[in-house]
């Protein structure tokens, strides 16, 4: 059976009503306009002046000077910016499988219900609230050689600790490691994941197999995809322009040796070191296809690995 | 009989909201504006940092000025906005945001931002002016300069010199006046091992540290016969023979004296400057006399006393020659002084920076003991080292400042000062890891810093 909709045709209050309609829509879009208008002036206009930017050679103080794909010819040659790229790809690589592992677990225990659930929540969200320069100087003074607590710890055990923060070969994994710091909110995405699964289905899986890896396999990671997808695609996207953590470590060189060179490193002091913003432009404008096209292709092998209830497969 | 009324109670409604949040962005944006605006007649000195200290000289400077000159109301100095990138963020966000300082120190090369646009170029007020160009040594002015146009004016300078404790050298019974010093990078590498002892991987007590830092390695690759930029040119030579051969005496030295690990001298102590170490917090080894020597700056003679050495006679001599190189020089901190684009007073903030170039950097000086260039300046030794050394001591330290001040290499003086200065960064690092041979990495930054010139330059 269709049910019908109340038709306000012959109804006399029928103008009034579009009235009213009209002008809630009015006051919809009036109470709206401070985002739209924020969006259009600090997104839309500066994405389509970064396009544009980024054909120029634009010092800040002087006028901009179209150069044509001059920058990206630059960009070609730059071997800071090929040194950029093998250090954030590296990052990428390592970092976003590792948090979600690591999240996937952290998320997992939190599932269990005890009665120190919202405790352990809170604590492990905690790191999240922590600005991220603060996060990076506490984490040097605990790796600081010598009289850094951790060196402390691992020579009291007779190892011999290495130079975290200057040894050019340890320098990005040290990032690498800051970056699994705070990993609240993926873990509260995997969370609500877990917490989605209807308890039928696992119950059903506790009674065919008592293997508790069987169910992760088979019945909870299948059924956690979407939100797999959703940490992968943000993790990356974020891996993609991890930038504080790497200033503050490495500064604008990605000391040591440039290891922990990150590309948005790279930009910011194109832009704001050596005020090159038509180059900063042409790298922001190379970063967003990138990720944008990764994205596209994660959405796209998506189809083959992701699980959405009540979606035929 | 008269119903009691009651008066509709105020509701925030939709259009009273809108309008309230309407009004609150307007002036929240329009603020800061008014806040940090420049106005005629107001003199407004932007300063990068520097100590306390400095901060209130250059304050106390700038209003005793202006009292005295009745057509400006007031003037304001701003101290501690940033180095480096902080800073110069902030005056090009100025500059274009058309509401920059009158003047402002730059610690940094002033025709990096001069040659964009940035600052006004001086010629025509210097010409009829006290400061004209006859009266600043060439080689200091010349790092203001850029195809014929002054963007800035050398006001004072930090001369750099080799330090030592000579204490330290007598307790060796090693001679301790300055003819003794060694004159070459040789006899220095010789002196610097019958201090240098290990405890492990501990370095406890060092004679001196090769060379590291890229602002004042132009010095150094003097020293040797070489540059490290050919400003007549406009070509970088970081990779000449001179340098390369320069890093290989250094990285031998590390080798040979200090296990050839740069980590372990950094994670014994502060053995890099006569500063302590900012991020660990080690002080510094020169002070606590567990360094023999180094290579600074005339700042240095005011702020070793705070915090004080554990010794009292420090002493400076020139720096020693390089295998190639054939006579001694020296360099300089800039403390350089420019007149942003859009200024709203800038004959007043030139005429300031004529009082600072001369009466202003007696009073400087006296305080904080960084060398004025002008030659119209007659110097008076420092009051805190007179305090601390006595007369004679701190006047003949004046006249070696003034000498070396004489024998400044040119340096600070590309357009692109801040980007070669961080590729030298890298490639020192390279070096001193061990990342990359002398040659490699000087190649690279090379291959960098002349791409970023030529590119600066096509205009």
């Amino acid at each position: 059976m269709v049910a019908e909709l109340p038709s306000s045709a012959g109804d006399p209050r029928g103008p009034r009503r579009k009235r009213a309609g009209r002008s809630e829509a009015r006051a919809g879009v009036l109470f709206a306009l401070p985002w739209m208008t924020a969006l259009v002036v600090f997104t839309f206009i500066p994405l389509v002046l970064t396009f544009v930017i980024a054909q120029a050679k634009f010092q800040i103080a002087g006028p901009p000077k179209w150069i044509g794909w001059g920058n990206y010819e630059a960009m070609w040659k730059d071997s800071a910016i090929w040194a950029s790229v093998r250090v954030t790809a590296t990052y990428a690589l390592v970092s976003v499988p590792i948090k979600l592992v690591l999240a996937l677990g952290l998320a997992m225990f939190l599932n269990r219900a005890t009665a120190l659930s919202g405790f352990y929540r809170t604590i492990f969200y905690l790191p999240f609230l922590m600005p991220a320069v603060a996060g990076s100087i506490v984490f040097m003074l605990l790796l600081t050689p010598g009289a850094g607590p951790v060196n402390l710890i691992l020579g009291a055990f007779g190892l011999d600790p290495p130079d975290w923060l200057k040894d050019p070969h340890v320098a990005l994994w040290t990032l690498i490691m800051l970056s699994l710091w705070p990993l609240g909110v993926e873990t509260l995405v995997f969370l609500g994941g877990l917490q989605n699964i209807p308890k039928e289905i696992s119950e059903a899986a506790d009674l065919d197999s008592p293997r508790a890896w069987h169910k992760l396999v088979w019945i909870t990671l299948p059924m956690i995809t979407p939100v797999i997808l959703f940490n992968m695609v943000i993790g990356i996207i974020s891996s993609f322009q991890v930038f504080t953590q790497a200033l503050v470590i490495g500064g604008t060189t990605g000391a040591p040796a440039e290891s922990t060179l990150m590309y948005m490193v790279v930009l910011y002091r194109a832009a704001f070191r050596y005020f090159n913003v038509g180059y900063a432009a042409a790298m922001a404008t190379v970063l967003f296809v990138t990720v944008l096209l990764l994205t596209l292709l994660i959405f796209r092998t998506a189809k083959s690995w992701v699980y959405y209830e009540g979606e035929g497969r | 009989m008269a119903y009691p009324t009651f008066a509709k109670p105020e509701t925030l409604n939709r259009r009273s909201f809108l309008l309230g949040t309407a009004a609150t962005a307007a002036a929240t944006m329009t603020l800061p504006g008014a806040a940090f605006a420049q106005a005629k007649g107001q003199l407004l000195l932007w300063l990068p940092g520097g100590s306390d200290l400095f901060c209130k000289v250059q304050t106390g400077m700038l209003t005793d000025w202006t009292a005295k000159h009745k057509e400006l109301a007031s003037a304001e100095t701003v101290c501690g906005l940033g180095q480096d990138t902080a800073f110069n963020q902030a005056l090009i966000g100025a500059i274009t945001g058309g509401n920059p300082p009158d003047m402002s120190l730059l610690w940094d090369a002033p025709v990096s931002l001069g040659t964009q646009g940035a600052f006004l170029a001086l010629d025509d007020m210097m010409a009829k002016s006290i400061i004209n160009i006859d009266t600043w040594p060439g080689g200091l002015l010349a790092s203001c300069q850029f195809k014929g146009k002054t963007y800035g004016l050398p006001v004072t300078a930090g001369i750099y010199s080799m330090w030592y404790n000579a204490e330290m050298f007598e307790a060796k019974g090693i001679k301790s006046d300055r003819a003794s010093f060694p004159k070459t990078w040789v006899e220095m590498r010789a002196l610097s091992k019958e201090f240098t002892v290990w405890d492990g991987d501990t370095l406890k007590v060092a004679g001196f540290m090769p060379h590291r830092e890229a602002e004042s390695l132009a010095i150094w690759s003097a020293l040797n016969g070489g540059k490290l930029y050919d400003s007549a040119n406009y070509k970088y030579t970081f990779d000449s023979e001179e340098n390369i051969e320069m890093f290989n005496f250094f990285v031998d030295w590390m080798n040979e004296e200090y296990k050839g690990d740069i980590n372990l001298v950094d994670r014994s102590g502060s053995f890099a400057s006569g500063y302590a170490n900012g991020t660990t917090g080690q002080p510094a080894a020169f002070r606590e006399s567990r360094l023999a020597g180094l290579h600074s700056g005339s700042w240095l003679m005011g702020d070793i006393y705070d915090p004080a050495p554990n010794f009292t006679r420090w002493d400076l001599a020139p720096h020693p020659v390089g295998p190639s190189g054939s006579a001694t020089v020296s360099g300089v901190w800039p403390n350089w002084f420019v007149i942003p684009a859009n200024s709203l007073n800038p004959q007043a903030a030139f005429d300031y920076l004529t009082y600072l170039s001369t009466e202003g950097a007696v009073t400087w000086f006296e305080n904080v003991p960084d060398i004025p260039t002008n030659s119209l300046v007659k110097l008076a030794p420092p009051k805190i080292l007179v305090d601390h050394r006595g007369e004679e001591f701190a006047k003949e330290t004046t006249a070696f400042y003034s000498e070396q001040a004489k024998i400044v290499t040119p340096m600070w003086d590309s357009p692109v000062q801040g980007f070669g200065n961080d590729q030298l960064k890298l490639a020192i690092e390279k070096i001193y890891t061990k990342a990359a041979t002398p040659k490699d990495a000087l190649a690279e930054a090379q291959v960098a810093s002349q791409a970023e010139l030529d590119r600066v330059l096509a205009g």
